[in-house]
């Protein structure tokens, strides 16, 4: 896909315990920049506690982050969202009292610059922002098929819709890289074909692309590449046709939870 | 899409209109006062607005800000002869500095644990006032303080104050309309919502709170050497619990989180408190049963009436317009 390809996320050792489990022990993995990487295991095998880590919201144990040649080891969450790594959450998050405009407006914090001061001054560089604000915020919409509910409040909207605003949220933040943890969860399968048209759409335009995933069918059909932890620890790695044939993994999924794998 | 913003600008200019002329229906004195409470009401309900209604925090201790704007310009005025009118700015720095230290303390935590710091806080500064005889005269308050005048004129009276406090409450207005409309304030609104996700999108939590409380403490305390100046006497009980109690009421009964909300809420609290003066002390209590209704039955406060009707009437009007662009934007996003 990306011709020069180039390290976007180097994760290293990476551990962290909580009081005496250990839920990610030496996780060592690389994002190239352009892919689209899914990151499996079973119930607990620690994919969501290595996404807090990425995301800044938990500092790791030991072992070493860098994003895009910097070390972040440690950098708290609003660190990380301005060095360009954008998140979803696991149970839907977006702010529920906020139109999807606003919602998206708000989200884009981080590309813009006007503050309190140019408002109150009206200034032209604030109006100018303003108006560029709302015309990315609508095409951000559309992209996620949600240009009709612009003025419609973040939570009077259904659940399909929901998951949608909270990826035009994350990619409001111009991120370089999206962490999507569980964005197929609770679709039906079309829905499901849809989320996977809508990534590879998101890669389409630049963005980098680490999601957890449960549903076997949209991990297969978008990954580049998986990583597949079990109780905190590596166990496979490479191409999803080579991952999901791996004895190994199958007996880790086979021996904890039935999956149309 | 923007249907809602034909008349704004004809009903903001109507409306200011409308309060430039109050004070010539009034007809009396009395009446006259009733309009400068409700200003410094609004004003300091704007202020405390800019924390419950953008921020999403709760506290107790703006009260207390109030205070410390009202003394820092009543004792620089009479112990130290400084203007009045020197002596508003400074009593908003001073009151800033305060919700500067106090904030960086308090906003560590959030929800109901900042709500019980702000309280202990505005305690303390309650209590330092009470007993600080030297600097506050303790219990006995201030008194004497000269009135409030830019050059030859002199705010001494009901009359002018409230064009003085009246063009400050249009001033605040128009700070918080800038502000929900800026990058800083869709932050505000951010961290209200969902800090988590707020701070995923770069948005320094801890830092977007204390300047929403620095700023709000400092209206506070403008507000408040105002107040020490037209009423000319002050004691500590203008950092009381009733005077909390006071501004939380005018909040949530107007409408947290808009700008208009708490303007009314003010006019309903002055209002209600003087028609209310034959009930005596049981006042309070209808209060409490105003604030426990409102809370109950309408969340968004008075203000949310308006703009319930409003949306009944917008999308009567313009319903067979809504669904514009659909199919093109649909084949286009492919």
């Amino acid at each position: 896909m990306n011709p020069a390809a180039q390290e976007i996320l180097a994760v290293s050792n990476l551990t962290r315990i909580f009081g005496g489990l250990t839920a990610v022990r030496d996780v060592t993995m690389t994002v190239q920049a352009g892919e689209v990487v899914g990151l499996i295991g079973p119930n607990g095998a620690g994919k969501t506690t290595l996404f807090n880590m990425l995301g800044g919201s938990l500092p790791p144990s030991s072992g070493s982050i860098r994003f895009a040649g910097t070390d972040c080891t440690g950098a708290p969450s609003h660190v990380m969202g301005q060095r360009g790594v954008s998140r979803t959450f696991q149970i839907t998050s977006l702010f529920p009292s906020l139109t999807a405009l606003d919602n998206v407006r708000s989200a884009a914090y981080r590309t813009t610059r006007a503050g309190w001061g140019a408002a109150i001054l009206r200034s032209p560089a604030y109006r100018r922002e303003e108006a560029e604000l709302r015309r990315k915020a609508l095409e951000i919409l559309a992209f996620c098929d949600l240009d009709h509910r612009a003025d419609t409040l973040a939570d009077a909207m259904s659940y399909g819709e929901q998951r949608r605003l909270e990826i035009a949220i994350a990619l409001a933040a111009e991120p370089r890289l999206l962490l999507l943890d569980e964005p197929a969860a609770g679709m039906n399968p079309e829905e499901g074909q849809r989320l996977v048209e809508m990534i590879r759409r998101i890669r389409a335009r630049g963005v980098t692309v680490l999601l957890v995933e449960h549903h076997m069918r949209v991990v297969a059909s978008v990954c580049d590449r998986l990583v597949v932890l079990d109780h905190g620890v590596k166990i496979a790695e490479g191409p999803p046709a080579k991952v999901l044939n791996d004895p190994e993994v199958i007996r880790v999924y086979l021996g904890r939870e039935p999956v149309d794998a | 899409m923007n249907t809602n913003s034909h008349g704004q600008p004809l009903a903001i200019a109507g409306g200011v209109a409308a309060l430039a002329v109050l004070p010539f229906l009034a007809g009396n004195a009395y009446l006259e006062h009733l309009l400068v409470l409700w200003m410094l009401y609004a004003l300091l309900a704007l202020s405390l607005n800019i924390v419950i209604g953008y921020l999403g925090e709760l506290t107790f201790g703006h009260a207390a800000f109030v205070g410390v704007g009202a003394y820092t310009s009543a004792i620089l005025s009479t112990q130290l002869g400084l203007p009045p009118l020197l002596g508003l700015p400074l009593a908003g720095l001073v009151a800033a500095a305060f919700g500067l230290v106090i904030g960086y303390a308090a906003l560590r935590v959030v929800g109901p644990q900042f709500a019980i710091l702000t309280l202990g806080f505005g305690a303390i500064l309650f209590t330092i006032t009470n007993h600080w005889v030297d600097l506050t005269r303790g219990p006995m308050g201030i008194t004497d303080i000269p009135p409030m005048a830019i050059g030859p004129l002199a705010f001494d009276s009901a009359r002018p104050t409230y064009y003085l406090v009246l063009a400050l409450v249009l001033a605040t207005a128009y700070l918080c309309h800038a502000l929900v409309g800026s990058r800083t304030g869709r932050a505000f609104l951010a961290v209200r919502e969902n800090a988590p996700l707020a701070a995923s999108l770069g948005i320094n939590v801890f830092h977007t709170k204390l300047m929403g409380f620095v700023a709000a403490t400092a209206i506070a305390g403008i507000g408040g050497a105002i107040y020490a100046h037209y009423i000319r006497v002050i004691t500590p009980d203008i950092m009381g619990v009733h005077n909390v109690a006071a501004l939380i009421i005018v909040v949530i009964i107007g409408g947290r989180g808009t700008i208009l909300g708490p303007i009314l809420g003010a006019l309903v609290y002055i209002g209600l408190l003087e028609s209310l003066r034959v009930a005596g002390p049981l006042r309070m209590v209808i209060f409490a049963a105003l604030l426990t209704g409102t809370v109950v039955f309408l969340p968004g406060g008075l203000i949310s009436l308006w703009q319930r009707w409003r949306n009944a009437h917008r999308s009567e009007n313009t319903q067979p317009a809504t669904p514009t662009g659909l199919p093109s934007t649909e084949g286009g996003a492919k």
